[in-house]
């Protein structure tokens, strides 16, 4: 007996791209399509548990869904009966139908997590509760997502036919863009515990079949098939039984799969015919890498030369940092591990690479065979700490502690570097630049802290943070932090290079801040509060004592608001004229006795009463002396409003 | 999860229109990307029977002839419900007759 409410699920989801693209041609609208397929699908809810299922599915509710558009076109009375074609005849060719809508829902006016999304709720039919679990983000968020897209698509009236000429390279290359990125999330999850999610692989693996028998014309089409049929081929030996990856070279080839691998090849010969007399291009490139992969029936066996040659040909094609990349690890095989160095050294300035956490992986590889174990451990330990995946993480530690010759053979690698890895340091290095941060920030007082937290970990995590602080030096760091902050503007930049410069002070280690160079800060007056006019809002006479020292305190030290208003009476220096965080001009310090008013400790900022007693807040945040609570930063917002219009954030530069 | 489609040999012969129908149904199914391989088998075959030290080959057809597969078909799909869908829709175009399912291990 079939469950028919389980075939209902089934149909919809081998079926909703044909219904929907096939009166996505009579309503041109995806929502309304959309919607009138799922009227489609209730009828079918209805019908089929008595009728009994009919023999093609998908056929039959593609008729009931014609006939819903049909009536739906009469009634909005824009149904003029000529250009459409009667319910009952065939479709011309759902393959079109299908690609229409594909290019529809990869359409470059949307952002590309839309098209994803939009592509994986109409073409692969699943509900936004799946799409939302594949990409670990909340249901509601990919529904959400789903409709503005669907508006956007509706508001900017994109055209629904094929695109053809000049535009359709730029479409289609949209398209092929899409599939892949869902090939990717799944085949290397960028977050989560798991190393695949093999459902997002499939989705896209179909996905490109589908394009590969409906677009056959395009040999960039048959490249991406290829490549992702090959690469998928490795799924089951690239990850180790512990959830580890298993890099290609330590793979068990035997159970690579000849069958995708077949696959691959066919798809990479009709890439070859398709694109006979033209340059390849980059999923052709990548793909004719993957087969020389899968040629080799050993890893020793690689044709390493020929690898590194298609690498040069895409880095000249698509010089993306990640290509560059791979092509030092191509390099670093057929050329040696020198020449591989030289071209990852070149990559470490680059900003867009600083979090990637194969940048160290790659590099801590390559030392290791030029024997500098020392400098390998540290990029191994430092792209342990970037990766977001766990398993990925656990594995390069692993690494770690294995190039570091500390891995004992009783313990199993993971194991014992996670233990490695909590004991925290080692002798002989001196200290580690994670817990100095840890230590430095720990002395502060919370407030300082915040402060600096920020910036230092943002450091800390470019830099390593089981990176000897006796084995940095002031190049190296410079050239580390010149990646981190590039969109930066002068002060906040400042900012960061002090927290770092009072660190290694504190550290012990000055020196290591000398490289740093602060950037000039223009004093141009640009701020609203500033170009608002005659009277500087610190000088109006019609406002309290309290605000005027607040906002002329929070525009002459540049701090965070909330610094400002956490700051106590007992902690200010006052001749010195600073306090945890800010530190104030003349003008300022001329009027902050009238705030204080004879006060010796507790909140600097009081609000006008004394809180309720049902909502009394901690006691940092009450003035032992008047009973009253620290100025809250809504309340501040408020009144600065009141009196000028604008918000706090506008009175620092 | 891919599974391995076997059909038994049908009884009913082979039209025109069962042809063409079939065709739209593989070019369908291969251009959704879930059919991976598919052929039809020859009847008689032989057969290998290990018994000891000893192997035998027994050349077909055998007397059972309604047990003999006459077809398979590798399918990759995401669930066990879509696996059976495809089947339906297989039975629905041949007619009467058997198909064994068996999901393949990865």
């Amino acid at each position: 007996m079939i469950d028919i409410r389980a075939t209902v699920g089934v149909v919809w989801k081998q079926e909703s791209a044909r219904i929907i693209a096939a009166l996505l041609r009579m309503v041109h609208d995806v929502g309304l399509a959309e919607e009138l397929a799922q009227d489609a699908l209730v009828a079918a809810i209805e019908q089929w548990p008595v009728q009994g299922l009919p023999d093609n599915p998908g056929a039959w509710l593609t008729t009931i869904a014609r006939r819903k558009a049909v009536d739906h076109l009469r009634r909005s009375s824009r149904f003029d009966g000529t250009d459409m074609e009667p319910p009952d005849s065939p479709a011309a060719s759902s393959g079109d139908d299908v690609l229409r809508l594909l290019f529809i829902s990869c359409h470059p006016v949307l952002e590309k997590p839309a098209r994803v999304a939009l592509t994986l709720r109409v073409i692969g039919g699943l509900s936004p509760a799946e799409i939302a679990r594949a990409f670990l983000i909340g249901e509601s968020a990919i529904a959400q997502r789903i409709a503005a897209a669907k508006r956007t698509l509706a508001d900017s009236g994109v055209a629904y036919g094929l695109p053809d000429g000049p535009e359709l390279v730029g479409r289609l290359s949209s398209v092929l863009e899409v599939v892949y990125l869902i090939f990717n999330e799944g085949y290397s999850a960028t977050s989560g515990d798991d190393l695949m999610r093999p459902g997002l692989c499939l989705e896209a693996l179909r996905l490109g079949r589908l394009l590969a028998t409906s677009a056959p014309d395009d040999p960039e089409v048959h490249g991406l098939a290829a490549l992702m049929e090959i690469q998928q081929s490795r799924a089951a030996t690239r990850i180790g039984p512990r959830g580890e990856p298993v890099p290609l070279h330590e793979q068990n080839r035997g159970k690579w799969d000849r069958l995708l691998i077949n696959r691959g090849f066919a798809a990479m010969l009709r890439a070859r015919s398709a694109g006979a007399g033209k340059a390849p291009g980059p999923y052709v490139l990548q793909a004719a890498i993957a087969v020389c992969h899968a040629q080799a029936s050993t890893a020793a066996a690689t044709d390493w030369a020929r690898i590194a040659v298609l690498y040069d040909a895409l880095a000249r094609l698509s010089p993306t940092p990640v290509v560059r990349l791979n092509r030092a690890v191509a390099v670093g095989f057929a050329r040696g591990p020198e020449a591989g160095l030289a071209l990852v050294d070149e990559l470490r300035a680059d900003p867009v690479l600083r979090d990637y956490h194969l940048l160290p992986g790659v590099r801590g590889d390559l030392l290791l065979r030029v024997g500098r174990v020392a400098e390998a451990r540290r990029e191994l330990e430092r792209a342990a700490s970037l990766t977001r995946n766990a398993a990925e993480r656990d594995f390069l530690r692993a690494r770690a502690e294995a190039a570091a010759g500390r891995l004992r053979p009783d313990v199993p690698a993971a194991d014992a570097a996670a233990d490695q890895f909590r004991s925290g340091a080692d002798a002989g290095e001196g200290p580690l630049l994670g817990a100095a941060v840890d230590d430095f920030l720990g002395g502060l007082r919370p407030v300082t802290a915040q402060a600096y937290r920020k910036s230092l970990f943002r450091m800390r995590r470019a830099l390593g943070e089981r990176t000897p602080l006796t084995t940095l030096d002031p190049a190296g760091v410079a050239a580390v932090v010149a990646t981190l902050w590039p969109g930066a503007a002068p002060r906040g930049w400042n900012r960061h290079l002090a927290a770092f410069r009072s660190f290694a002070a504190a550290a012990g280690f000055p020196q290591l801040a000398s490289g740093l160079r602060n950037r000039p800060v223009e004093r141009a007056a640009r701020s609203p509060a500033d170009s608002a006019g005659a009277h500087d809002p610190w000088d109006r006479v019609d406002v309290a004592v309290r605000e005027r020292v607040l906002w002329l305190m929070v525009r002459e030290s540049v701090a965070p608001i909330g610094a400002v208003l956490a700051l106590d009476v007992q902690d200010l220096d006052l001749v010195a004229r600073r306090g945890p965080g800010v530190s104030w001009g003349e003008r300022t310090a001329a009027r902050l006795p009238e705030v204080i008013a004879g006060r010796t400790r507790g909140p600097l900022f009081l609000s006008d009463r004394r809180p309720a007693p049902a909502r009394r807040p901690a006691p940092a945040d009450l003035c032992p002396e008047t009973g009253r609570r620290r100025l809250s930063y809504e309340r501040a917002e408020y009144l600065y409003k009141q009196a000028t219009g604008h918000t706090l954030r506008t009175l620092r530069p | 999860m891919r599974y391995l489609m076997l059909s038994k040999t049908q009884d009913n012969q082979p039209d025109e229109k069962l042809f063409t129908e079939m065709a739209a149904f593989i070019e369908e199914m291969t251009a959704s990307g879930v059919l991976l391989a598919t052929g039809g088998l020859d009847a008689s075959g032989f057969k290998l029977t290990s018994a000891g030290d000893q192997v035998t080959v027994t050349d077909g057809p055998f007397t059972e002839a309604k047990e003999a597969i006459g077809g398979f078909a590798l399918v990759e799909v995401r669930s066990r419900e879509e696996a059976i869908e495809i089947g339906r829709r297989f039975l629905a175009i041949v007619g009467d007759g058997e198909s064994l399912v068996h999901e393949v291990f990865s």
